[in-house]
């Protein structure tokens, strides 16, 4: 039986895709695999795998990405239509941009292990509480009223002035947290890495980090020269890996 | 372009030669930054936020011996998110979502 569903986002040519999945497949099964394609139409139809989508979100495709809050929710609910339209085949959701590379054949098992070791829904890189801090990406949110407002209309729990974020680029969910996070209409634009984390948890969900893993995924620096270095340093994943699939 | 690389080089000077912050409960350093009181704000110039997501909240320490003179802000960071599922004891109203 599929297990997990690894959902990968990427906007680059056909090619480029093409050697994407053929490293990918040293990881997971290829039919485990949905492509969710940002780019061009006419690369989209080019790419050589049958499970894929287009994404059509305009805001997906936001180039200044905390200040234009960048949205996955377009492409969640794609895929959430697709988990719908497989029955109960896949028990969980690995999402993963281009550029975060798997390094382990064991990943989805790894993950699974840690999502129920942590007894989590939710597992992701780099999770913070950033209520009442200096996180920018706060700041610019709670400039505006509703945003506060909209996680106390909406939570059960205790303390509804918990804002969580979450680094974008891959995340493991359970496919409750992620059907129920995808079933919940955007009230209005929230850049993604506060909004996936914040919504899941107010509604209830478990969210945790995945600790020592952290280090291997960062925000600029590529990687592409040191995927050995790290998979030697226990790494289970790498990120920003951006010019691995150029040729 | 210019402006990018006077920002980095300001960037790179706040990170050299301004004041260590740490995290006051545990002392771990979070950087350093220049702390400068402005127009009545503290402005808070080149603390690493974006690479190492340093996220603190300020607040006033607080003291074992009452002064009316001196009070002194420091910062904290949260400790790790580790909220449980509460969706298995608390059931949700259906209207507090809407479908899509």
């Amino acid at each position: 039986m599929k297990t997990v569903l690894n959902l990968i986002l990427s906007h680059q040519p056909a090619a480029a895709v093409s050697r994407m999945l053929t490293h990918w497949n040293q990881c997971v099964p290829n039919e485990s695999i949905l492509i969710a394609h940002g780019g061009s139409k006419e690369e989209f139809h080019a790419i050589q795998h049958e499970q894929k989508f287009f994404v059509e979100d305009p805001r997906l495709r936001t180039r200044d990405h905390q200040r234009e809050f960048q949205s996955y929710t377009g492409l969640f609910q794609e895929a959430a239509k697709f988990l719908s339209a497989h029955g109960d085949q896949f028990r969980f959701v690995h999402f993963a941009e281009y550029d975060h590379l798997p390094l382990v054949p064991d990943l989805n098992e790894r993950q699974i292990e840690r999502l129920t070791a942590e007894s989590a829904d939710l597992l992701a890189f780099h999770v913070h509480r950033v209520d009442g801090t200096n996180n920018p990406h706060f700041l610019y949110h709670v400039a505006d009223d509703k945003f506060m407002s909209y996680w106390s209309g909406i939570s059960p729990r205790a303390e509804a002035e918990v804002v969580l974020s979450m680094f974008g680029s891959g995340s493991f969910w359970n496919r409750e947290a992620f059907c129920a996070v995808c079933a919940v209409k955007e009230p209005f634009p929230i850049y993604m890495e506060l909004y996936l984390p914040t919504l899941a948890h107010h509604l209830g969900f478990r969210l945790r980090d995945f600790g020592e893993q952290n280090r291997f995924v960062r925000v600029l620096k590529d990687e592409s020269s040191h995927v050995d270095r790290a998979r030697k340093e226990g790494a289970w994943t790498l990120h920003p890996v951006k010019r691995l699939w150029d040729k | 372009m210019i402006r990018k690389f006077i920002r980095a080089v300001g960037l790179k000077i706040a990170q050299t030669i301004g004041t260590h912050v740490k995290d006051f409960p545990s002392g771990r350093s979070l950087g350093r930054a220049l702390i400068i009181p402005w127009r009545g704000k503290i402005h808070v110039i080149g603390l690493d936020v974006a690479v190492r997501h340093v996220a603190v909240r300020p607040m006033f320490q607080p003291q074992k011996r009452l002064t009316y003179w001196k009070q002194e802000i420091v910062f904290t960071e949260h400790p790790p998110p580790d909220f449980p599922n509460i969706r298995k004891t608390e059931p949700r109203s259906p209207s507090e979502t809407t479908g899509n």
